[in-house]
């Protein structure tokens, strides 16, 4: 009896710490803090997305503008990821966290952030807050807001250019709002060059918890399905899952459109020639702005929205041999849009 | 005396098992509906329900969750339950990449890879065979500890590595080797294109199988096989299924319960990690956290559904592959062409039951079979949302029809001591 509860005892401290050491290892991550030397006068917090950097499109686009924030501008920069499954309360404790430990001004990259930044912002309200991808009325918030479907409708434009088929592509992450803005900029810019093209649309997830940017596997078997179906240029809107997309497009010749970062300078070398282009979401000219205004101290609150007419998104030229025969007629539609004679749908 | 034994462990099946062969049953049911999916997608005419793309990516998609309920099989033969499944997959796809990562040789990633589930599962055997945790507690806990064992090293490994960081490794360069059986593809291609009823449908599938397979994919389809054969054809199995049956019997003819439950365990822990190498080294070329995606669960069930039987959860990661490639692939036409199918099925469970004389059941099969018919002829395509679910659906409906007729190990789950009734 005796040896019983002891082996009772043993076994509840043996579980008791399998769960401690299982949450306690899934700490935030720190990188490039201070490195001496230089004034250091303000210190940057930046909160990933799920993805988180790696992801070679949105969350590497912010750490891009921080690298350029903590290069150009000399701060102290901290960059904390998100981790898989967390809840709402877990994002409110990063971001307060960033602003208890002295970070001033702090980003949060990604609408996921929305309820998290309106409840942290009020705690502190000399802390400067800056967020990508969403609206939060605070006096000490700026809101990065940004007009992917102006991009999208060019790249869609390029993508009806581009096939043979008349038949291309889109996978979407997420079937969120922000997401439905890149399916309807892509298939009217598409529909504008060619009426009569079809595309094939596909969510790799239709909920709203972050699974379809983070699952490849997935991406990789919706491309090839599309492609089967005739489809021979697809358009991804889904982070990580869109390395998939790209790898399957490229195993069968076909032509892939990256989004967010510039997706043909991230490829391996045996798909690069087959990303046409990338619909480019200038994530790390919002962060370096937002950093620089605050350090200038013209930040303002309120949305700020990054479009065609200030660079803010665009499309990438870096494959240069693929886009070279179609430049000439976005460049056209780019200049209709930025003088309003075009008007890009945001909801399909 | 071992003569006894065998008979203690196989009476229960027997009985509840008449007529023909399990596996003959299987395979006839198998052709039956493959039959039906011909004919469903002549009818139809939407030609992913057949094609061999759509074949191929089923494989692919149901060897991950194959392998998990493979492992799951090892375990729970062995009277553990193996609820840790998903955490080995975890480890799997952790330990594969990185293995890969720093050899630059993908095979040395395989074996980093089902080491690093054996890692899991030693840890899983510690708590329930040794010191007598609760299975279910002590998988979850597992689930949880390799959730944040990986995104720990991940931290440490790969935070200045370019493309990479705490969430994911960078991309690995070497694949695996891939094969195609010579000639199959371009003879089978033109049989394909043809559309004939059945033949064309064939051809795609075993196209599908035998073009571009991944090594990973030929060692997890013979594993199924040799697990079989190792669990129901050697003394070593024989031993190790009666410890999931009645451990204190087999303790009293001598037989090792605790070792073998541990070789169990740490065996389901290899296959588990397995699984999860293919996920972050042949479906995708790196690893990410979350990649696993409840597949360890989804393995769990696709083991129970196949009555703790190799064939029987071969079948069932092959469904659920099938229908994630469908949906994934085919969208909602292709999906919406699957409610015929789904309709027939149902009329013909209630002719079947009819034949049983079983009136209330059959008239419940039949009327659910006419509304899911009504449906199909009343619409042109499923919403969106439901298509994504199909796998899930499929494996809850089929389940919860197949449930009556399941049986697991009879001291499944319960605490073993030694020299205690």
């Amino acid at each position: 009896m005796r040896r019983n509860r002891f082996v009772t005892m043993a076994a509840a401290v043996c579980t008791a710490a399998l769960v401690t050491a299982g949450a306690a290892a899934c700490g935030g991550s720190e990188s490039g803090s201070s490195g001496g030397g230089g004034e250091k006068t303000l210190k940057v917090g930046l909160a990933y997305d799920i993805g988180g950097r790696g992801d070679k499109s949105f969350n590497d686009s912010a750490y891009a503008g921080l690298q350029r924030v903590e290069k150009e501008l000399n701060l102290e920069i901290k960059d904390l990821e998100a981790k898989d499954g967390e809840t709402n309360a877990d994002k409110v404790q990063r971001l307060d966290l960033l602003a208890k430990s002295g970070y001033n001004p702090i980003i949060a990259v990604g609408f996921v952030y929305t309820e998290a930044v309106t409840e942290v912002s009020k705690r502190h309200p000399d802390v400067k807050f800056g967020i990508v991808d969403s609206l939060v009325e605070s006096p000490n918030v700026s809101s990065l807001l940004f007009a992917e479907h102006e991009a999208s409708y060019l790249v869609g434009a390029a993508a009806a250019l581009k096939s043979k088929t008349d038949t291309i592509g889109f996978v979407g992450g997420d079937h969120v709002p922000l997401i439905e803005k890149f399916e309807a900029g892509y298939m009217a810019g598409a529909k504008k060059v060619n009426p009569d093209i079809e595309v094939k649309v596909k969510y790799a997830n239709e909920g709203s918890d972050g699974k379809g940017f983070k699952d490849p596997t997935s991406g990789k078997t919706i491309a090839q399905g599309q492609i089967d179906e005739g489809a021979d240029v697809i358009y991804h809107a889904s982070g990580l899952t869109g390395v998939g997309v790209i790898e399957a497009a490229a195993a069968k010749k076909k032509w892939a459109i990256g989004v967010d970062s510039d997706q043909y300078l991230t490829a391996p070398a045996d798909q690069k020639p087959y990303v046409l282009t990338s619909a480019l979401k200038r994530v790390d000219t919002a962060v370096f702005d937002f950093v620089k205004s605050v350090s200038d101290g013209t930040v303002k609150g309120g949305p700020t929205t990054f479009d065609l007419k200030n660079d803010g998104v665009g499309y990438s030229t870096a494959n240069k041999e693929a886009i070279k025969d179609v430049q000439a007629r976005l460049d056209e539609l780019k200049k209709q849009i930025i003088d309003g004679e075009i008007k890009v749908p945001d909801k399909p | 005396m071992i003569g006894t034994d065998v008979e203690v462990v196989h009476a229960p099946e027997a009985a509840t098992r008449p007529g023909r062969p399990a596996w003959i049953r299987l395979v006839l049911l198998g052709v039956a509906l493959f039959v039906a999916l011909s004919a469903v997608r002549v009818i139809t005419g939407s030609d992913q329900l057949t094609s061999s793309g759509t074949m191929g990516a089923a494989l692919g998609l149901a060897v991950p969750i194959g392998m998990a309920a493979l492992g799951g099989l090892w375990s729970e033969r062995s009277g553990v339950i193996n609820i840790g499944l998903e955490g080995m997959l975890i480890l799997g796809t952790w330990f594969g990449a990185w293995g890969a990562y720093v050899t630059g040789n993908p095979w040395a990633g395989l074996v980093a890879g089902v080491v690093g589930g054996m890692l899991g599962a030693l840890l899983h055997a510690l708590a329930t065979v040794t010191f007598g945790v609760d299975h279910i507690v002590s998988g979850v806990a597992l689930t949880i500890l390799a959730t944040g064992l990986a995104r720990y090293l991940s931290v440490l490994t790969y935070l200045d590595v370019e493309n990479a960081g705490a969430s994911q490794s960078p991309p690995i360069k070497q694949g695996f080797p891939r094969w195609s059986l010579p000639g199959a593809d371009s003879a089978l291609g033109q049989v394909e294109a043809e559309r004939w009823f059945l033949v064309s449908d064939l051809a795609g599938l075993i196209r599908g199988l035998t073009t571009n397979v991944s090594a990973v994919t030929v060692i997890a389809v013979a594993l199924v096989p040799i697990s079989y054969w190792v669990l129901w054809r050697t003394a070593f199995g024989l031993r190790l299924r009666s410890c999931g049956e009645n451990p204190v019997a087999a303790a009293s003819l001598g037989v090792g319960v605790r070792r073998l439950k541990y070789a169990a365990v740490i065996v389901s822990g290899g296959l588990a990690g397995l699984g999860g190498v293919f996920l972050s080294m042949v479906a995708t070329s790196q690893y990410q956290e979350g990649q696993t995606n409840g597949r360890g669960y989804i393995g769990l069930a696709a083991m129970i559904f196949g009555n703790w039987r190799p064939g029987g959860l071969a079948a069932g990661a092959g469904m659920f592959g099938y229908t994630d490639a469908v949906q994934l692939r085919g969208s909602a036409v292709a999906v919406h062409a699957l409610l015929l199918l789904a309709a027939v099925g149902l009329v013909a469970l209630a002719a079947w039951q009819v034949s049983r004389r079983r009136y209330l059941p059959a008239a419940v099969s039949f009327a659910v079979g006419v509304a899911v018919y009504a449906w199909y002829a009343t619409t042109d395509s499923l919403p969106g949302q439901i298509v994504t679910y199909t796998p899930h659906i499929t494996t809850l409906l089929v389940l919860s029809l197949a449930a009556q007729r399941l049986r697991m190990p009879a001291a499944n789950g319960m605490r073993y001591r030694k020299g205690e009734e």
